[in-house]
């Protein structure tokens, strides 16, 4: 099985440090790695792969992102590219993305894209799932789990408040891995060194087959969100004409009435009646 | 070294390295019973001229030297990077040195502030009595020192290494050297496939260097004759610097604090100021610590807190706080410096000169450094790597005045450390300035009245000044 891995540089979480004036991060100063869930990808990559597949890294970054390359290197993957675009500004999810369908494209295409779920610097979750668009392969989020079988990728799903979802995707697809799921092995010192001798090619845009303009999407609008402030709420009080002992329980509930959700259960007709009913009594409808 | 003929300097070096043996009483053919069980390195061991363990000052140094002459050097670091486990802020008194290796370094090297003032404060709890001395000459390349922070600058040197030949390898922690026969040949990684060979093996791992004692060069320490430092980097902007401390754009000012600042526990504390940040700290015997049942951190609390510093690091910000390990017993705790394919160097090799004022490290590990990678350049020159060979390093160390100013100074750590050294006359110097300074409506009083005066009441036996002035007479004077 050939699987690719496609690694973020992001800065090492203990040499980030805020000047408390201007805010600004002192690059100087910062060092960087591939995020947890990158490796968490990277190891799940090696795992399923086994001796017999192949596993190749990719990274979008400048020459300093050669780093967690030269990590998955000696970890055991076989090959590692690093993608860039020296003279553009580089940010958006999408514009990574982009490089990273391109050089899928060509040379073998793998049976599996992994991907980190959420990089530890911006986080926007997004590459994994844009990626998968420009390649035109499903793709599940937030993973948990995966297992391969035949053409076949079988995968549990994070959902909210702990809740768990089971997958089945047809190869290729692209996953985006949660961090945490499994720990990079610790490389061996023959890996180590061959990774630290090993060049690492670099394809641009040329090389890619992609043209400045291509890269050119909308740019982001930000807005400044500020924290809302919490809802005024009326003091009960509670009704002065009911007897006393119920004011007293009205007091120490606090006139609250436990939410409740009602299961509609029926032929669907008869519940989407029932549903728009609730909606028009309510005025939402 | 050079006016001796070649047997006599052999002779002396033997001497030399007879008395250090002596002096700690176990080399590795004294003491087989302590020796661990010597693993052969694993066949298929990929090979190199010079293994240098250890990425700090001394064995960037080494590499750098070896690399330079052509050698297959590989330097081993167990951090991320040269430099990440070393405690931050320093004063680097070794310029004229590096300026020898890499001609005006500071040019290209990540320095902070040249070091033009310096300041030697006795300290009571309330009172201090300094000594300051400055100069526009420490402003003049070569420069007599610097004030660094360790992480960058150490992955600078390193950095020059690599640009000499050198293949560095980080993350890699080395757990024990290999032996074939009485032969150091190599060394083990924490790591699968973690044997490499080497004709010679440089161990500059730092302070109560695992390496040594696992080659058996090295006995195990007294409390006593280690401390602990503990420092902070406080961020401050450049401009509040220059004003508090009165300096012009990059001169720096280093002080050193002896006296009350460590209370009952023996040890000083120092002060540097780097571009926009301060690097201080305070450095207590391991073993008055324990007997005092302090932990260093309050002390470093107290000295923050003392009248005379408190106003030098208001508004400091702290950046960042570490702890290390410091040899100090100098001459009396040197290891056997060398033995069959394997020579140590700098902290490892308890080369750092810890002496009230003098808190010199960083500039003996290069020199240390340097002159072992000479003598495994040397080594490969007439390919042999005995320990008869490398015993040239010492005629090295010597040469460029390591060992020489290390038995110089081999009596100022005990005086240094001693409690009236530590305690009484700081109290004293600081009494007799108090009553010199004060008017208080009384008779204006003559210098040798308060000084006897001053004498009387703290009580010290005339006997024990005398022995006193001679220690330190010859701790520093002689
Ligand atoms: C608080 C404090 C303040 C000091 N202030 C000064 C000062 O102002 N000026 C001064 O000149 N000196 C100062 N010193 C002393 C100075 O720090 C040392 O003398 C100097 O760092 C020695 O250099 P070195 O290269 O021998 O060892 P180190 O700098 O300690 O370097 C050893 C290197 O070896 C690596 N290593 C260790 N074990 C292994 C292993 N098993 N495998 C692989 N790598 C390993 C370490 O990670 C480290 O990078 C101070 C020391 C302390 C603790």
């Amino acid at each position: 099985m050939r699987i690719a891995v496609c690694l973020k540089q992001v800065p090492d979480p203990t040499t980030v440090e805020v000047d408390p004036l201007t805010a600004a991060l002192d690059a100087r100063r910062l060092l960087y790695i591939a995020g947890p869930a990158d490796t968490a990808a990277l190891e799940v990559a090696l795992q399923l792969a086994g001796a017999e597949g192949h596993v190749s890294a990719l990274c979008v970054g400048p020459p300093a992102a050669d780093a967690v390359l030269r990590q998955a290197l000696a970890a055991g993957a076989a090959e590692a590219r690093r993608l860039w675009a020296p003279f553009l500004p580089l940010q958006s999810p999408a514009q990574t993305a982009l490089l990273l369908a391109a050089a899928l494209q060509r040379g073998e295409t793998p049976d599996l894209v992994l991907c980190g779920a959420r990089s530890s610097d911006h986080g926007s979750g997004q590459v994994p799932a844009l990626l998968a668009e420009f390649l035109d392969w499903p793709v599940v989020c937030d993973v948990t789990q995966i297992t391969v079988e035949g053409g076949l990728a079988r995968v549990q799903r994070r959902l909210d408040r702990g809740a768990r979802e089971e997958l089945e995707v047809p190869l290729p697809a692209a996953l985006a891995v949660e961090a945490g799921i499994a720990r990079l092995r610790h490389a061996s010192l023959t890996g180590l060194m061959r990774a630290e001798r090993a060049a690492i090619p670099v394809s641009e845009l040329d090389d890619l087959g992609l043209e400045p303009a291509d890269l050119a999407f909308p740019a982001p609008t930000a807005r400044m969100v500020t924290p809302p402030r919490p809802r005024t709420r009326p003091i009960f009080t509670p009704d002065s004409t009911r007897p006393a002992h119920e004011r007293i329980t009205q007091i120490i509930t606090a006139g609250v009435t436990r939410k409740s959700g009602k299961v509609l259960e029926g032929p669907p007709e008869q519940m989407a009646d029932v549903l728009v009913e609730f909606l028009r009594e309510r005025g939402f409808v | 070294m050079a006016f001796l003929s070649k047997e006599a300097s052999l002779a002396l070096v033997q001497r030399v390295h007879r008395l250090i043996g002596m002096k700690n009483g176990v080399t590795p053919h004294d003491a087989p019973q302590r020796r661990r069980q010597r693993s052969a390195p694993r066949p298929g061991a990929e090979r190199f001229d010079v293994i240098v363990v250890g990425a700090g000052p001394a064995g960037s140094a080494a590499a750098l030297v070896a690399a330079r002459a052509g050698l297959k050097v590989l330097l081993l670091e167990r951090g991320e990077y040269p430099g990440s486990k070393n405690v931050s802020g320093a004063a680097f008194y070794g310029s004229a040195i590096l300026h020898e290796l890499i001609p005006n370094w500071w040019e290209q090297a990540p320095v902070e502030r040249h070091l033009t003032r310096r300041v030697l404060a006795f300290m009571t709890a309330e009172t201090s009595v300094a000594i300051d001395f400055r100069t526009t000459r420490f402003a003049e390349p070569p420069y007599n020192g610097f004030s660094i922070l360790r992480p960058r600058f150490d992955r600078w040197f390193a950095d020059q290494a690599v640009a000499a030949g050198a293949f560095l390898l980080n993350a890699a922690v080395v757990d024990e050297v290999l032996w074939e026969d009485d032969q150091v040949v190599g060394v083990r990684v924490r790591r699968d496939e973690g044997d490499l060979r080497a004709d010679v093996v440089i161990a500059c791992d730092g302070a109560n260097s695992f390496l040594a004692k696992n080659a058996g060069l090295q006995r195990e320490f007294h409390a006593h004759e280690m401390s602990l430092g503990v420092k902070e980097v406080l961020a401050l902007d450049e401009a509040t610097i220059r004003e508090r401390f009165h300096l012009y754009d990059n001169d720096g000012l280093a002080i050193e604090y002896i006296g009350a600042i460590t209370e009952e526990v023996s040890g000083g504390g120092f002060l540097y100021t780097n571009r926009d940040s301060l690097s201080l700290g305070v450095i207590g015997q391991i073993s008055s610590l324990a007997e005092h049942r302090r932990r260093p951190y309050e002390l470093l609390e107290t000295f923050k807190r003392h009248p005379s510093v408190a106003p030098l690091v208001r508004g400091g910000r702290v950046r960042e706080y570490s702890a290390h390990i410091i040899p100090e017993a100098g001459w009396n705790m040197l290891p056997k410096l060398y033995t069959g394919g394997m020579l140590v160097a700098g902290d490892a090799a308890a080369l750092c000169f810890v002496a009230g004022l003098y808190l010199e490290g960083i500039n003996y590990a290069i020199q240390s450094g340097i002159a072992a990678g000479e003598t495994a350049v040397a080594a490969h020159r007439e390919r042999d790597f005995s320990a008869r060979s490398l015993a040239r390093y010492l005629e090295r160390l010597r040469a460029r005045y390591v060992l020489t100013d290390f038995a110089n100074y081999r009596h100022a750590p005990g005086l240094v450390n001693s409690p009236r050294l530590q305690n009484l006359y700081p109290e004293l110097i600081a009494g007799a300035a108090e009553q010199v300074f004060r008017v208080n409506g009384g008779p204006k009083r003559k210098l040798l009245p308060i000084a006897l005066d001053t004498l009387r009441r703290a009580n010290i036996s005339p006997i024990h000044m005398l022995q006193d002035a001679w220690q330190a007479g010859r701790s520093f004077g002689w």
